[in-house]
């Protein structure tokens, strides 16, 4: 996405964090986690498979190290919300921002499709339709100078 | 149509795992942007191939599978929005794994239906196996009737409903999510579950570790309605409600790193 802005990661591999966020994963902070005009088109139902809002029941407000946050499960990663969000409006305003995350192509799971995934499958999930194919062409990684043992 | 008929003409991998074959057979029925697959003929394998070929590389969203004859892992690993139904009864692990479809099975399912869903709605006029919705994570699994041990095992959320009775150790280990049960439930319901909710609408053989009767509010009372509603499953019956005692376990304890696996 265009509007997208570099952070610096405090933290360097291999230090033990407890803690991983999306901007750690990805190296960025997204527009819609600090505008909450960014979130305005976003339309839950319309979003979801069901005559409700499906598996967005589950998602709700949560706090991650002093910070609203939303929890996109296809990164096991948390995605900050750096605005004040009306009162009454936080699983709303939650469920949106990780709407517009996935739709997006920003989780970081989403990402590493392009380079893991090993069937086919849509990039952009149930989220976007129509979105290309990714997985469809998967080479293993080889291991610079490992041979296959004999009858292997 | 030269589809492979038989188990001793399939070629598998050295495993055993899998039909070695994937070329698509092309042999659905195009019709209105409407699709059909006559799976009597066709390996499991060809199936599924089958599938993923109409909704992911043609567009096609609305897709029948006739006479699945029983056969395990069909319409797994779908994860996009589309409708399936299949005319017929499945095996194991039918549709697991699904992230997005609305799929409607007018038959009984074997083991293991559903497991690891992450989105979408899944309707099943007829009986479950066990492990029905083994670690579901979102969606709405619907089963229009009876249902075997351990459903909703490792559930992380979504909801299962169950117009029927539940077998034993329902709720086993669950961590998030809800269950409906309108029948009666065998023994070790909620055993070690961590948290989630589950309605009971007839007996209670018995509660398992750290399974509690909690109280039904305004908000439980909307939900099992508009559920109810939306699968035409008629008027709530008086539920009993039961929740996690967090006498065993509890999420302020854990690692945050063991937290998010359950979130």
């Amino acid at each position: 996405m265009s509007n997208d802005h570099s952070v610096s990661n405090p933290r360097k591999d291999p230090e033990k964090i407890v803690s991983i966020d999306s901007e750690y994963l990805t190296g960025k902070r997204f527009a819609y986690q600090e505008d909450i005009s960014e979130i305005d088109g976003i339309d839950l139902q319309e979003s979801t498979p069901g005559g409700d809002i499906n598996w967005l029941e589950d998602i709700t407000l949560l706090e991650e190290e002093g910070t609203p946050a939303v929890f996109d499960r296809y990164s096991n990663s948390f995605l900050k919300i750096y605005y004040d969000i009306p009162a009454g409006r936080e699983d709303e305003v939650a469920r949106k921002v990780l709407i517009k995350h996935l739709q997006s192509g920003n989780s970081y799971g989403t990402v590493l499709k392009e380079r893991y995934a090993k069937f086919a499958q849509p990039e952009l999930g149930p989220w976007v339709k129509g979105s290309r194919i990714v997985g469809d062409n998967y080479v293993p990684p080889v291991l610079e100078g490992w041979e296959a043992p004999e009858g292997h | 149509m030269d589809a492979v008929v038989g188990e001793s003409q399939i070629t598998y991998d050295a495993r055993g795992l899998v039909e070695v074959d994937d070329t698509v057979l092309g042999v659905a029925v195009v019709k209105d942007g409407k699709a059909t697959i006559d799976a009597s003929e066709l390996t499991t394998r060809k199936i599924n191939l089958e599938l993923r070929s109409l909704v992911y590389e043609q567009g096609i969203e609305d897709v029948t599978i006739l006479n699945p004859g029983g056969k395990h892992s069909l319409g797994v690993g779908i994860l996009t929005r589309c409708k399936m139904t299949f005319e017929g009864s499945l095996g194991y692990f039918a549709c697991g794994v699904i992230d997005g479809p609305e799929v409607t099975i007018n038959g009984r399912v074997g083991w293991s239906a559903c497991e690891n869903m992450m989105s979408g709605v899944v309707v099943i006029n007829g009986n479950a196996g066990s492990l029905t919705g083994a670690a579901i994570r979102g969606g709405d699994l619907v089963i229009k009737g009876r249902v075997g041990a351990r459903t909703g095992i490792d559930q992380k959320g979504g909801t299962i409903i169950i117009t029927g009775a539940a077998g034993s150790n329902t709720g086993f280990m669950m961590q998030r999510g809800r269950q409906l049960i309108l029948g009666d439930v065998g023994p070790h319901l909620g055993d070690s579950m961590y948290d989630g909710i589950i309605y009971v609408g007839g007996k209670v053989k018995s509660l398992g570790a750290d399974c509690v009767p909690g109280e039904m509010t305004e908000e439980d009372n909307e939900f099992v309605a508009r559920k109810m509603g939306l699968y035409d499953l008629g008027t709530p019956p008086e539920l009993q409600k039961f929740v996690c005692g967090k006498k065993l376990y509890n999420y302020d304890n854990l690692e945050p790193s063991e937290r998010k696996l359950v979130l």
